[in-house]
């Protein structure tokens, strides 16, 4: 059977719609950033999570959360190695997300056609710090075992329907069956995550499609092929040397130890990509406080769009671009506040920082691009 | 001149960049492959699973005229160790005879003629057979006897009546010395 014969054969009984040239068009703006292929890293560094985080699921027994980890580590063929590559790999997909967000909002790339895009990314970083949590949950440690507490018995004791999910999310207090459904949640909502990619791809294709004719063009392939290969080679030169050298890069050391009902660690501070929500969260000093915080952190980043008042103006003042390196230091200061208790001004810095965070959103962003743009 | 000059530099450059193509793709692919051995390395049994599936057992201890059960790969194996008249008595029947044909040679390794190996399991209706203990009941050829459908076997293992039609089944092992088989 010839080659022409087995597609027609394939194509007429599995048709699919032509390949979307969108993304990569024949032709493209010459010089683009490095920085543009930073959601191509992130779709990649999440299916590598996915294919460590699989494995480990094989081995991993809610029951006994902490030994089997240790299991993984210590008996099973290269465990240790897949399970630096997921702790690393979180790290890692953070790290590239943070950057997106703060390229995006240096960029102005949440401005309008490009608002869906935007809400697509913040929910995408929403997501991720609600599986990265609760992989860290699953960790089993003398750290995590508290946050993990801490949160089922507020949200289990919270009244009306906010309880009620609470009670459903976590089964009641912390408990037996706790973090076996908690393995599920970290499952299934890293497929989400895929879901939440795939559309942000879309859009941004969609997006793509709607920009002007380039200027000086050149064909994607292989001019920007080879472009994601590099960014992609250098991503992954930090990653191995953060998996060999650093495995416990931005993590709480104590959390290496066992968790203990009766022990609680002097420095509870979670992973360096979850500290500054959990910084804002700190900040109230009840459970639905802490909620609201985090809620509102994600809202004000979300409502961006609508705050800046810039309009159809693409002048660039070099004001706002102060105020998002200011931005940048304020959420740096959010995470290392909370990483060291012994400080004693930590607590009222905390403070600060959330009140900058907020004020940066709410009134400079709205007042400072409306008077750049004049 | 000039042209033959720039062909070749054009001809130079062209087999520089395959040259450097295939050293990235070969590069590339043992990056790859790096990447993804430790994927499947993991999935694969680990040390404690490699052990258990090569499991080593004394049989120095065993009494004559009696067998040991031991647990390999989920099967009862039983190990026994025949008299000089089970021996004899085997040896002498007419393997043709047999529901399923088996010499004696078949059934026990060369120079350890005394030990016999076998998946206790009737090959009829499933279940452990008796007459591991000198003092269990047997049947007719001093074997083992199913308490669930009656077949009999001699020592050897071999089927010798009852509706059962196989052989016991032999595992595989072989002996590392006098006092010692291992499975797998």
């Amino acid at each position: 059977m010839s080659t022409d014969v087995k597609k027609s054969w394939l194509a007429s009984r599995l048709p699919c719609p032509a390949k979307e040239s969108g993304h990569c068009a024949p032709t493209m703006e010459r010089g683009r950033r490095y920085g543009a292929t930073l959601p191509t890293l992130i779709s990649a560094t999440v299916l590598f999570l996915l294919a460590s985080g699989l494995v480990q699921a094989v081995y991993y027994n809610p029951a006994h959360g902490f030994d089997s980890i240790q299991f993984i580590l210590r008996d099973v063929n290269s465990g240790w190695l897949i399970h630096a590559f997921h702790v690393t790999g979180a790290t890692m997909l953070f790290a590239a997300v943070y950057a997106l967000l703060f390229r995006d909002i240096y960029r102005r790339a949440y401005k309008a056609p490009g608002e869906l895009v935007w809400l697509l990314r913040v929910k995408l970083y929403a997501l991720l710090l609600l599986v990265g949590w609760l992989g860290y949950a699953l960790s089993d440690g003398a750290v995590s075992y508290w946050s993990l507490t801490g949160a089922a018995n507020a949200a289990t004791g919270l009244s009306g329907v906010a309880g009620a999910v609470g009670r459903w999310f976590f089964g009641g207090p912390n408990g037996a069956g706790t973090v076996a459904r908690l393995e599920v949640f970290h499952a299934v909502l890293a497929l989400t995550v895929l879901v939440t990619l795939g559309a942000q791809r879309c859009a941004a294709r969609a997006l793509a499609r709607q920009a002007p004719a380039p200027k000086n063009p050149v064909s994607c392939h292989p001019y920007y092929t080879a472009q994601t290969f590099a960014a992609l080679s250098v991503f992954a030169l930090i990653f191995a040397v953060l998996v060999f050298f650093a495995p416990h890069f931005g993590l709480n050391h104590l959390n290496t130890a066992a968790s203990d009902t009766l022990v609680v660690p002097a420095v509870l501070s979670p992973p360096w990509y979850l500290s500054p929500v959990s910084a804002v969260a700190g900040v109230f000093a009840t459970a639905g406080g802490g909620i609201f915080g985090v809620v509102a952190m994600l809202a004000v980043l979300a409502a961006l769009p609508w705050l800046d008042r810039s309009g159809t103006s693409n002048k660039r003042g070099k004001l706002y671009r102060l105020l998002i390196g200011l931005l940048l230091l304020d959420v740096i200061g959010l995470g290392w506040s909370v990483s060291d208790p012994a400080c004693t001004a930590a607590g009222s810095l905390t403070l600060v920082f959330t009140i900058w965070y907020f004020f940066h959103f709410l009134v400079l962003t709205p007042l400072v691009t409306a008077l750049e743009a004049e | 001149m000039a042209g033959t000059s720039e062909n070749a530099v054009g001809h130079g450059a062209e087999s520089r960049r395959g040259f450097l193509k295939i050293l990235t793709v070969a590069t590339g692919a043992v990056g790859a492959a790096a990447i993804a051995w430790p994927f499947i390395d993991a999935l694969g049994p680990d040390a404690d699973g490699t052990a258990a599936a090569h499991l080593i057992v004394n049989i120095a201890g065993i009494p004559e005229n009696t067998a040991i059960t031991v647990t390999w790969d989920g099967l009862p194996v039983y190990i026994r160790k025949l008299t000089a008249q089970q021996t004899a008595d085997t040896q002498a029947v007419v393997t043709s005879t047999l529901v399923d044909p088996a010499d004696f040679t078949d059934r026990v390794k060369p120079g350890y003629e005394s030990f016999v190996v076998v998946v206790g399991l009737n090959t009829g209706a499933p279940c452990a057979l008796e007459g591991n203990a000198p003092a269990d009941p047997r049947g007719p050829f001093d074997g083992w006897l199913s308490p669930c459908d009656g077949s009999v076997y001699d020592p050897l293992g071999r089927v010798r009546g009852g509706p059962a039609t196989k052989n016991l089944a032999i595992p595989r092992f072989k002996f590392i010395n006098d006092a010692q088989i291992q499975f797998g």
